[in-house]
């Protein structure tokens, strides 16, 4: 029975759905912050993992999208869902632009350029009291009128979904497939006809949509919004997250993006020493692992149900193999 | 030369610091040409062959293709107009199957489906004796498979020219007479090739016309028994 997983993931989104409500409050919230991660690791691994864009500016704009959204709905009176998605287009825009300054750098000179981006954003949200609140925080309008967070799952959910088929449609089509191959050589890329300054700026403003988008729930969640949002620490999380589930495949980044996010909560009793601890797994991914701790379970599950043959000339049917399933 | 010209450097000029890699270089190519380019190494080969294919901005002179100016154009336009190449070092996309690797530039075309283009790729793996690995990585093939499969992506672009930098190099001797086999093959069949290498004897094998470089300029031009009478030629490939 082809396609066997997917029926496994859609019984467990139902259920998820449905028995939601029997979770505490606390565990509800760290659900919540584990699917508003799950959305800048996938997008994360969009960029970083599809189209070998190491950026480390995807929480900055994370942060610009959550600033916009909020600073609209206080200005203008507008309602919060296009608050929002201003935050997405005002993303995508400074994307666009920082994948087209950036298009000539890779690696190390990437990273560190998108760092300074992230620092200037950071910098500038903190100290422009007058328009962000500066570290004291910006008070951000609230998306429901409830004391309860259940609606807010279910916004969450909703937004890791769509967000998940949107980018899923991506990279199983020709464009993921062109940022694989940009990925892996940009020079033979052009050779082959892909037009790379094109889908660089496009990954760039496609992944920061999606992190604008994240940010901006994350402040109509929370209520008030810090520039630590777009630190760096925050980003060496996602890191961590999205590298220890796998990042080139957006199942994993999520399922990497939960396991981090759960696993903080576990071990909470043991202070700090639980973040060290984090760091000894990326080290050892690293080193044995480098597709991720999740991939090799991934692979596994997509293949359930499928017997050798069948999966053998399924690989054959289906070309891009490495795309999301 | 009969054909109608496809691709002309005029007056090329390329230099790097203090070098003159390429000085005021004339190179035409016309339709059905199967040309071997050679010189020493540092003779300024490459240079030319990635200024004519894009992925090399001319500091002098201009590139024509089909009768169209093609300076500053990015090497994907160059490819969607026709013009395909290999690399001196092999450059696949390395974690990407050998079937995916096809589709790559199948998929460029305008107007392509998936469908269709994995049902050409196949035809093409085929023809380069390569169907049996479509699902492995790409970096898991041997040299000679890599160059094979770097020739079958240049032809999923359809391309009006091939220019193959240094197609033998490395490659056993064995799947050399293959490479040269499917170069011929496909010559006959209608397209036109510019192949460089050092490999005099392949070259000889597969070229209709000889263009020799040294020092950056071009210094002979013509068919291959003439060329390597050449008292230039010879000089330049002794040292003189």
């Amino acid at each position: 029975m082809r396609g066997l997983h997917v029926y496994i993931l859609l019984a467990a989104a139902a259920l998820a759905l449905l028995f939601a409500d029997q979770l505490t409050s606390y565990w509800m919230h760290v659900a919540i912050i584990a699917m508003f991660y799950g959305i800048l690791a996938s997008s994360w691994s969009l960029l970083a993992g599809y189209a070998g864009l190491f950026s480390l500016g995807h929480m900055a704009f994370a942060s610009i999208g959550g600033y916009a959204s909020g600073l609209l709905v206080q200005w203008y009176g507008i309602p919060i869902p296009l608050g929002m998605a201003a935050g997405v287009a005002l993303c995508c825009t400074l994307g666009g632009l920082i994948g087209w300054v950036c298009l000539r750098m890779s690696g190390p000179y990437l990273a560190i350029f998108t760092l300074g981006f992230a620092e200037i954003v950071r910098i500038t949200f903190a100290t422009e009291d007058d328009i962000t609140s500066g570290m004291a925080g910006l008070h951000v309008e609230r998306l429901f009128d409830t004391p309860s967070r259940l609606p807010y799952f279910y916004t969450a959910f909703g937004l890791l979904a769509v967000s998940l088929l949107l980018m899923g449609g991506i990279v199983r089509s020709r464009w993921g497939l062109f940022l694989r191959a940009i990925r892996e050589d940009e020079q033979a890329a052009s050779a082959s006809g892909v037009a790379v300054a094109r889908f660089r700026i496009l990954a760039f403003a496609i992944a920061s949509g999606f992190a604008g988008l994240a940010g901006g729930f994350y402040g109509h969640y929370i209520g008030i919004l810090t520039p630590s949002l777009g630190g760096l620490d925050l980003m060496a999380l996602l890191v961590v997250m999205t590298v220890i589930g796998g990042m080139e495949r957006l199942p994993t980044a999520v399922g990497g993006a939960f396991v981090v996010e759960f696993l903080l909560e576990l071990l909470r009793g043991y202070g700090q020493w639980r973040l060290p601890l984090f760091g000894i797994v990326l080290l050892l991914t690293m080193r044995f692992a480098r597709n991720g701790l999740l991939t090799p379970l991934w692979l596994k599950f997509v293949q359930l149900g499928e017997p050798r043959a069948a999966a053998a000339t399924a690989a054959r049917d289906v070309p891009q193999k490495d795309s999301a399933q | 030369m009969s054909g109608a010209e496809l691709i002309r450097g005029a007056g090329l000029i390329k230099r790097f610091g203090g070098i003159v890699a390429n000085d005021t270089v004339e190179f035409a190519v016309v339709e059905g040409d199967l040309v071997g380019l050679i010189g020493p190494n540092g003779s300024g080969k490459t240079t030319l062959i990635n200024m004519l294919t894009g992925h090399l901005v001319p500091d002098g002179g201009d590139v024509v293709l089909r009768g169209r100016q093609m300076r500053d154009r990015p090497a994907h336009v160059y490819a969607a107009m026709g013009v395909a190449r290999t690399f001196q070092l092999t450059q696949l996309f390395s974690r990407m199957t050998v079937l995916e690797n096809l589709l790559v530039p199948g998929l460029t075309r305008p107007h392509s489906t998936w469908q269709a283009e994995v049902r050409r790729a196949r035809e093409y793996l085929d023809f380069l004796n390569l169907a049996h690995l479509e699902q492995l990585h790409a970096k898991n093939l041997s040299g000679g498979q890599q160059k094979l499969l770097e020739l079958g992506r240049c032809l999923m672009l359809e391309p009006a020219i091939l220019f193959l930098d240094e197609p033998f190099a490395g490659v056993h001797p064995h799947l050399r007479d293959e490479l040269i086999k499917r170069i011929q093959e496909l010559h006959k069949a209608g397209r036109t090739f510019v192949v460089v290498d050092h490999d005099m004897e392949s070259i000889l094998r597969v070229s209709q016309r000889l263009v020799v470089m040294a020092r950056g300029r071009k210094i002979a031009d013509g068919p291959p028994a003439e060329v390597r009478a050449d008292q230039a030629v010879l000089a330049a490939y002794a040292g003189l």
